[in-house]
């Protein structure tokens, strides 16, 4: 559960969220779930003659929603006690992170 | 998207809320066409409509024009009046829907609003009334907007037949403050409303036993609410929810919420709320991901000064309505790590510089 919580906090690269958000032709959804933009239809070798058209949301009403649908799957990693302790340090009774060149 | 002079044009149905406010905060006019075109029930949906309705009953001299076959709107944005309004909104979507955009433009108004709402109060699209009386309206406090703040639930309703009613009640501002938010701070309280209607009363009482059971091993300072409405009060269908917040030692607040299903047991929607609210809390950043857009909003219509804010990552409707602020007022963020030292930090800073916008309709009043 620990390993999960780390690999959540960790990223291979920083998104650039400038380029991403103004100069790019992707959709909020693509820049959300990179693996959606890797797979989209411009980066495969498409024939010349046939475009697949796909379908990006079952439900288009979705995306007029305030609350996101939450995910049962990924609310049960709380069920770990390991994964609810490394949360500790985000509350005032968790232990103070006393930086490094506080000491000189 | 196109713009041409002072008439912006979107496809689609999507974000429609966002560009309406859009359009009537900046005075440009939208126009906005295949609108499910093609879909077997092409056109604007009820609540929509309703919305449409809504908003020109808070406005004065707006000019909405609709196609024949619902596909295509144009709406030519008036002044915001304000003032006392009720609507009743339809059952395909609670008040929290209609709420939302109400409260990015009250502030601006004539006149302080005093609107009233009838229909869901509480459901698992919007906002609830819960979360807009504690976590919304806390937001709007961070850009001076708070003398007079107030969401009053009179009744609750649950979904499918609601019966709800709120009143909402805000005060009108000259300008918003410049924010600058970039301590998180740290958790010292946690506050939740358990609320239950027209089922058995200990249904709320199951819940906060179960959030509690998770929750007290970080802090002892929790007070979980329990909120039974009877009789008239507590509208026309039955239904539960646990509506939780966690607050920071900087006033940050990160919020969660669950609401009944059929054949769910009030404990397991008890720890849906919690496990959320942690997810939320790990998330990082100053504002709640359901809160992003009122934020940024409010940041660019700021004083003509460097607003800063931290934030987790932006969700799929901030992306887009950072695009649309772009498109109706030329404003873009400047994004960047909040912790550039530290890798594994997802946690952004975004900063603007504020257009310094005026509430000239309170001056005409």
């Amino acid at each position: 559960a620990l390993a999960t919580f780390q690999s959540h906090s960790k990223r291979k690269a920083r998104k650039d969220w400038i380029s991403l958000i103004y100069s790019s032709n992707l959709t909020p959804e693509q820049i959300v779930n990179e693996n959606a933009a890797n797979e989209s239809p411009a980066n495969d070798p498409v024939d010349d003659f046939f475009h697949i058209r796909t379908a990006v949301f079952a439900n288009d009403d979705d995306l007029d929603m305030t609350k996101e649908a939450i995910s049962q799957d990924a609310l049960k990693e709380w069920e770990d006690d390991v994964l609810l302790e490394s949360i500790r340090n985000l509350f005032i009774t968790g232990e103070r992170v006393v930086p490094e060149d506080s000491h000189k | 998207m196109a713009q041409t002079g002072s008439l912006v044009h979107f496809h689609g149905h999507q974000y429609l809320r966002q560009r309406l406010v859009l359009s009537i905060l900046s005075g440009k006019s939208v126009r906005v066409d295949k609108i499910r075109s093609d879909d077997k029930n092409p056109g604007l949906r009820d609540y929509e409509i309703s919305l449409l309705r809504l908003l020109e009953k808070v406005t004065n001299g707006t000019v909405i024009e609709i196609s024949v076959t619902g596909t295509a709107i144009l709406l030519k944005p008036g002044i915001i009046a304000g003032g006392s309004v009720s609507h009743d909104c339809p059952l395909s979507r609670s008040v929290g829907y209609f709420l939302e955009p109400l409260i990015m433009l009250a502030p601006f108004a004539k006149k302080p609003f005093q609107l009233t709402l009838r229909g869901i109060t509480t459901d698992d699209n919007d906002l609830s009334a819960d979360l807009i009386r504690t976590v919304t309206l806390p937001h709007l406090q961070l850009f001076g907007i708070s003398d007079g703040l107030e969401l009053r639930i009179k009744k609750r309703g649950a979904p499918p037949e609601g019966g709800g009613e709120v009143q909402f009640l805000c005060p009108i501002v000259k300008q918003v403050k410049t924010l600058n938010f970039v301590e998180p701070g740290k958790i010292k309280r946690i506050r939740g409303i358990a609320h239950a209607v027209r089922v058995n009363p200990q249904f709320s009482n199951r819940m906060i036993d179960a959030s509690r059971s998770v929750l007290n091993r970080y802090i002892p300072d929790i007070y979980l609410y329990s909120d039974v409405y009877k009789g008239e009060e507590s509208g026309k269908s039955p239904g539960y929810a646990l509506s939780i917040l966690a607050e920071s030692t900087t006033s940050v607040i990160h919020c969660s919420e669950a609401v009944s299903k059929p054949g769910v047991t009030p404990e397991e929607i008890a720890l849906t709320a919690t496990h959320a609210l942690l997810s939320e809390i790990r998330q990082g950043g100053c504002v709640d991901r359901k809160h992003q857009n009122l934020v940024l909003l409010m940041m660019i219509l700021g004083s003509e000064d460097v607003g800063r804010c931290r934030m987790g990552e932006p969700s799929v409707r901030t992306i887009q309505f950072l695009r649309d602020i772009k498109s109706f007022f030329g404003i873009s963020f400047k994004i960047v790590p909040a912790e550039p030292s530290e890798p594994s930090s997802t946690e952004l800073l975004f900063s603007c510089y504020g257009a310094g916008y005026i509430n000239v309709n309170r001056s005409l009043a």
